[in-house]
């Protein structure tokens, strides 16, 4: 592919302009928010208070952090987060791949009919069966329960036929030889088509993770148990209890910011690590299956 | 394949049907049940001891004639629909734009600053707003800046004339990175041969976007619209986060709705009834964008 480009093949000198003060306007609305944001959170809560830009510190401080984990108790929601998001995670990635290669095994009977009973799913939406959902977990005894929340959304049908796909990719040439040699077929799953499907594993690593976190609906239909709320749980009552007059005394806004900024921090790491893999991930999630 | 010979090769996979089983039975337990047992429920009447009993279209017709649903729905389509266009407007716009700058330092920052509030919940990019808006917050600080120091603070919050705007502004703020980075993958995929060609031909940079660029970015257009009108009518966390009473007339949509009727308030048939609704119209309305726009056509 010839790449060169000469000068001759940009544009003209006011139509760049133009460009650059676009994307700075759009730089300057996507950060500052941001920065507001952390600013608020390492102020004083009388700063925080005051009216003004807050895009620097009057004074540096961290009694909205330490509020929110003393007077807040944010640890604990921290941590139901953060084991609900990984545990489930997890087992959703081993189930994906498992169901994955399954749906890929040419021999199997009824393989067609049971990829469309699990394609079917997909075009049921979650958020309207959401009164059934509370239902059967009522049935169940799963209200208020670390196990209920987890295994809402443990199986995703999205999930399972992306993993198929990559293994459809996979040159089936490279699995007949494997088993020429002799090779178990767990074997041939574990060193031929995992790793072959690296960016698939990841790209659902992430989005579910993702998805986990920042979970409100299920979280908030399942739980009204305070010591098992997730981390949007309580961000949630903190920001509806900051404009209401009942209640606990509202957390100052700095102590807000702060819970912000920690509920941040685990995706914005998380991006960081998967990011090499998602573009290709994230564009096969738009394409048809 | 003979019956015999079918069931010798199910027997030889008697093990991977085992291991499919939970699956298959997460799928009926979670999905499969609950979409049957919703359509059962808005046919009975709203009842928390007891067998309830079955009324017809009684609960329908409850739903159709609710002055609050009618609302919902009016705030769920326009607010859907703006939100939905600012984002595809600055979706596209950003990928052009970051397609004619040459430092990767400089496209990389943008595309991971404008993709970032993708990955965060409403409960945190609402809160963010929520202060930002307030009295004491930067948009009024903004304003006595430029109005001079007299300005009063305008609490946006709960004023209804702003809700909607603020509605469409902040959802567009956090999706259209996203759009951005399906459109750049689109561009990226384009022949480059092509460009040369039309440069050689004597085609400005900016002719090249406008009838190169744009036009092979079609297909993945309608990849957007059909996964944005899916989008439109499940907005819930949203209006959760950032609705509140002075204001819900304008903002409160089907699915908020549905969830208040129906968790909150008991009202097992009504809500149900609703859901059953929007889910019917959820299905004829992407039958309807695939149709129009091709999508079988061009991706089977």
């Amino acid at each position: 592919m010839f790449r060169n480009r000469s000068l001759n093949n940009d544009l003209a000198l006011p139509q760049r302009i133009i460009n650059y003060i676009f994307l700075t306007f759009v730089f300057v609305i996507m950060v500052i928010p941001m920065i507001n944001v952390f600013v608020i959170s390492t102020s004083t809560a009388l700063d925080a208070s005051q009216a003004g830009l807050k895009l620097w510190w009057t004074k540096f401080s961290l009694e909205g952090y330490e509020y929110v984990f003393r007077i807040t108790k944010l640890g604990r929601p921290f941590l139901n987060s953060l084991f609900v998001s990984f545990t489930s995670t997890i087992i959703q990635v081993i189930i994906s791949s498992l169901a994955g290669y399954i749906l890929v095994q040419r021999e199997l009977p009824f393989r067609k009919a049971i990829t469309s009973f699990i394609l079917l799913t997909m075009m049921i939406p979650g958020d309207l069966t959401l009164i059934s959902i509370y239902q059967v977990n009522k049935q169940l005894h799963l209200l208020n329960s670390y196990t209920g929340l987890i295994i809402n959304g443990l199986v995703s049908g999205f999930c399972i036929l992306l993993m198929r796909n990559y293994f459809l990719s996979v040159p089936e040439s490279l699995a007949e030889s494997a088993r020429i040699d002799g090779a178990s077929e767990l074997r041939i799953f574990s060193t031929i088509y995992l790793p072959l499907s690296v960016p698939g594993l990841a790209t659902i690593f992430f989005l579910e993770f993702v998805g986990k976190w920042n979970s409100i609906m299920i979280p908030t239909t399942l739980v009204t148990d305070q010591s098992l709320f997730t981390l949007p749980l309580v961000l949630k009552s903190m920001i509806i209890n900051k404009s209401s007059v009942s209640g606990a005394p509202p957390a100052p806004d700095n102590a807000v910011m702060a819970a912000i900024v920690i509920a941040t921090i685990p995706l914005i790491l998380i991006y960081v690590f998967a990011q090499r893999f998602l573009l290709s991930g994230m564009t096969l999630g738009a394409s048809k299956e | 394949m003979t019956a015999r010979k079918l069931w010798k090769q199910v027997k030889k996979y008697k093990l991977i049907y085992a291991m499919l089983f939970p699956i298959a039975l997460y799928f009926i337990m979670f999905s499969y049940y609950p979409l049957i047992l919703g359509i059962i429920n808005s046919f009975r009447e709203s009842k928390l001891i007891g067998t309830p009993r079955f009324v017809g279209f009684a609960n329908y017709k409850e739903v159709l004639a609710n002055p609050l649903y009618m609302n919902a729905l009016e705030n769920t389509i326009i607010v859907g629909v703006l939100t939905f266009i600012v984002q595809f407007v600055f979706g596209l716009l950003i990928a052009l734009a970051l397609n004619e700058i040459k430092s990767r330092f400089i496209k990389s920052t943008i595309q991971s600053v404008t993709y970032l509030p993708n990955l965060l919940s409403w409960a945190i990019v609402g809160g963010m707003w929520i202060t930002i808006l307030s009295p004491s917050g930067m948009v009024n600080a903004l304003r006595q800046i430029i109005l001079g120091e007299g300005t009063s603070p305008i609490v946006f919050m709960s004023e209804p004339k702003y809700a909607r705007t603020i509605m469409v502004l902040t959802g567009a703020w956090k999706g259209a990175g996203y759009f951005a980075v399906l459109f750049i993958a689109a561009i990226v995929s384009i022949n480059q041969s092509i460009y040369e060609s039309a440069r050689i031909d004597g085609a400005s940079r900016l002719k090249q976007i406008v009838y190169i660029t744009i036009p092979n970015l079609v297909s993945t257009m309608k990849v957007i619209v059909v996964l944005g009108s899916m989008s439109i009518l499940r907005n819930f966390d949203q209006i959760f986060v950032m609705g509140n009473s002075l204001i819900y007339d304008k903002v409160r949509n089907l699915l908020y709705l549905i969830y208040n009727d129906g968790i909150v308030n008991f009202k097992v048939g009504l809500a149900t009834a609703a859901a059953t609704i929007v889910l019917i119209a959820t299905f004829l309305l992407s039958t309807f964008v695939r149709k129009i726009t091709r999508y079988d056509e061009t991706y089977s």
